[in-house]
């Protein structure tokens, strides 16, 4: 054949020759820049794997640098055998009970928060669409504090969170009026949604007893202080089922970012996807606002930092994830051990980063003229 | 305000005339009548409660009793309340007016947190401030104003959304500055614990004597920018053309904003909302002429932050909340007002 005669034959041949260059990668190429997996379809590139793993290995960095670093830090060499349980006391004490929890939490926690921002900034095609800026975990913080605090005992706080989270997003996109095609409106709404959780969780703090209303008033920051292997297992099950359904998700969320007729037009059901990812969002926000509070600008910057280190479209629910866990233990990593303030919240940092980050990404926009 | 929404109350202002002036002089005796009441209410109620009449008495024939020396200790409280009320107003009031922004609000922009912000750092360098804190409360709003204005502005002007964007980065950035001293000083910054959130309780008696002749200047120059404003809602265009000076009016308008919220943050800490939520309400009474706006805003702004501050006694016997809070809780849903009435440009 050498010269396609017909458009089939064109097509055939374009797909033989895209075979032959994923044959010589040696990699399982099912279809350009996807993967399956089991019946799964998963986006994939190579260069968004290499920056996952870059990032991966990062983050296991930083968790090894959470348990070594500092006065009561385990020795590097001293490390694998006090995880096999060898230790001393002191030591054992120091990284099962202190700090690998607050670590794990740290990670999970931040890429949940990294997902959910990849979510709703897909689902709103805006960056600033993100739970932080539209109130979703001030919403799900004034949950959480609601069934903790003003009525104890009715229901857990994980259910709390979730429910407030879930009440706040509802009161954004009925404010908006417009749904998520508004997301301009719905910052401007979340703003007032969130200064409202806020104080009803400054009103909680008012009534509980003295050294409870310090704890919640460092959660309130976004802190990792004591957290529990308890704390590890809900974020842990939270990210581990969510994040599956994100990432089934994500292919379809692609498809609905190019506009709802063009979706429609692929056989995606734009509406049903949507309903979905948001409310898995909100799941994992929710989750992540239980075990460290309403850190703030994690899940603004995650998926940002993401998309443009990885250089893909689409909603690129692994990279935004690792960026979140990277964000989140690397600020804790700091906010502890740097050497001028003593020990600070995490999430004092995260909202002097992010908020830079923010008026940054505010001027880039303007200059660009997008927003 | 964008144009269509500001060309039907206008005209409606215009076609009533007299009438329309005595109603609205008439509001205005009401609104100052209410703000009176609400300030007996703020003497009267506590974790002392008092009948009116005990108050009255307190007041005007004071004698040696435990009730009229506890109406002494709410005298600064409620004086500073109906300061600091008037002074958000009526700064929100001339943000909404100079950046013809519904969404504008001395908190929501960052021009508080800039005010706290320059007193902490103030702290820090020089000690305990005192009534010297004003002097760092001005200049701190006033830059802080200038940075959020630059960054909400680019090149095409500022849009209501993206100024409330650069506040919130701004804020966010200031927030985590003070959060980041205070926490690690706790015993330099004990008595800054409440006035951080936003607070009347506590503040020491010299609290008055600082701001009142500030928020005095500010409130009458306020008053004098009504005319001006009115002309600057035209449009720069016919503004110019009837002989207004969009420039000078933005520029005085934006001066005396962020002196008021200087001021009032200087006075009580970063308070939120009230700036956004009074302008908005006295709208609906007033229309747009800013000449009413800002009379009533004096009135009114008292009533909402004094009103607030007296739930905050009530809603956690016996302890109270501070007034921040609770104004935030009562002014956010203004927001989805501005939002609706600035229509579809947002």
């Amino acid at each position: 054949m050498n010269r396609p005669t017909t458009v089939a034959e064109a097509v055939a041949e374009q797909a033989e020759s895209a075979g032959r260059r994923g044959a010589r990668r040696l990699l399982p190429v099912v279809d350009e820049g996807h993967l399956s997996v089991v019946g799964v379809v998963v986006p994939w590139n190579r260069r968004a794997t290499l920056v996952v793993t870059a990032a991966l290995v990062l983050v296991l960095t930083a968790l090894v640098l959470s348990l070594t670093l500092g006065r009561l830090g385990v020795a590097l060499a001293d490390l694998p055998a006090v995880l096999r349980g060898e230790g001393s006391k002191t030591e054992h004490f120091v990284v099962f009970t202190n700090r690998l929890p607050r670590a794990l939490v740290g990670v999970c926690a931040g890429a949940a928060l990294g997902i959910s921002g990849a979510i709703f900034q897909s689902v709103t095609r805006n960056p600033l669409g993100s739970p932080d800026i539209i109130g979703l975990n001030a919403g799900a913080a004034a949950g959480a504090a609601a069934v903790t605090l003003v009525w104890p005992g009715i229901l857990p706080a994980p259910v709390g969170a979730l429910l407030g989270g879930a009440v706040a997003v509802t009161l954004v996109l009925l404010g908006a009026g417009r749904g998520l095609q508004a997301p301009l409106r719905m910052v401007v709404i979340g703003i007032g949604v969130g200064a409202m959780s806020l104080a009803f969780v400054q009103f909680a703090i008012t009534r509980t007893r003295r050294e409870q209303a310090q704890e919640m008033a460092a959660w309130l920051n976004g802190s990792l202080n004591a957290r529990s292997w308890e704390h590890v297992t809900i974020i842990a099950v939270a990210l581990v089922v969510l994040g599956a359904a994100a990432l089934a998700l994500s292919r379809g969320l692609q498809q609905v970012e190019m506009g709802d007729d063009a979706a429609v037009a692929l056989g995606v059901p734009a509406r049903r996807v949507r309903l979905l990812a948001v409310s898995v969002g909100v799941g994992l926000a929710a989750a992540a606002v239980v075990v460290c509070g309403p850190v703030a600008f994690v899940a603004l910057v995650a998926p940002q930092v993401a998309r443009r280190v990885t250089g893909s479209a689409g909603p690129g629910m692994v990279a935004a994830g690792a960026a979140g866990a990277l964000l989140l233990v690397g600020a804790d990593l700091v906010a502890v051990h740097q050497p001028w303030f003593g020990s600070l919240p995490v999430g004092v940092l995260t909202a002097g980063i992010g908020g830079l980050y923010l008026a940054v990404l505010l001027t880039r926009e303007w200059r660009r003229g997008t927003l | 305000m964008t144009a269509h929404v500001d060309a039907p109350e206008q005209g409606r202002t215009i076609a009533s005339g007299p009438a329309r002036r005595w109603g609205l002089g008439a509001g205005l005796v009401l609104a100052v009548a209410l703000a009176a009441v609400v300030a007996g209410l703020s003497l009267a109620v506590g974790s002392n409660q008092l009948p009116l009449s005990t108050v009255w008495r307190g007041l005007f024939a004071p004698d040696d009793t435990f009730e009229a020396t506890v109406i002494a200790s709410r005298v600064p409280r409620t004086v500073l309340g109906l300061l600091v009320g008037a002074a958000l107003a009526v700064s929100g009031a001339l943000m909404q007016g100079i950046t013809r922004n519904p969404l504008a609000d001395p908190g929501l922009l960052g021009v508080n947190t800039g005010a706290s912000a320059a007193i902490v750092a103030g702290t820090v360098a020089f000690g305990a401030l005192g009534q010297r804190s004003i002097f760092f409360a001005l200049p701190g709003a006033f830059v802080v104003a200038v940075v959020v204005y630059a960054i909400g502005s680019g090149r095409t002007g500022p849009t209501p959304v993206r100024l409330v964007l650069a506040g919130a980065a701004i804020g966010a950035v200031l927030s985590a500055a003070i959060q980041t001293v205070t926490l690690t000083n706790p015993e330099v910054f004990d008595s800054y614990r409440f006035w951080v959130v936003g607070s009347l309780a506590g503040r020491p008696a010299s609290t008055v004597d600082m701001v009142w002749p500030v928020i005095l200047v500010g409130l009458l120059a306020g008053l004098a920018l009504g005319r001006p404003l009115n002309t600057l809602a035209l449009g720069d265009e016919t503004a110019r053309a009837v002989g207004g000076n969009a420039g000078r009016t933005r520029l005085l308008g934006a001066l005396v904003a962020t002196l008021l919220a200087g001021a009032a943050t200087a006075a009580v800490g970063p308070i939120a909302f009230v700036g956004l939520a009074v302008p908005h309400i006295v709208r609906t009474i007033t229309g747009s002429d800013y000449r009413w706006l800002v009379a009533y805003c004096v009135a009114l702004g008292p009533v909402l932050l004094l009103g607030a501050d007296v739930i905050g006694r009530v809603v956690a016997r016996p302890g109270e909340l501070m007034v921040g809070v609770v104004t935030a809780f009562v002014g956010a849903p203004f927001l989805y007002v501005a939002v609706r009435r600035s229509g579809s440009g947002l």
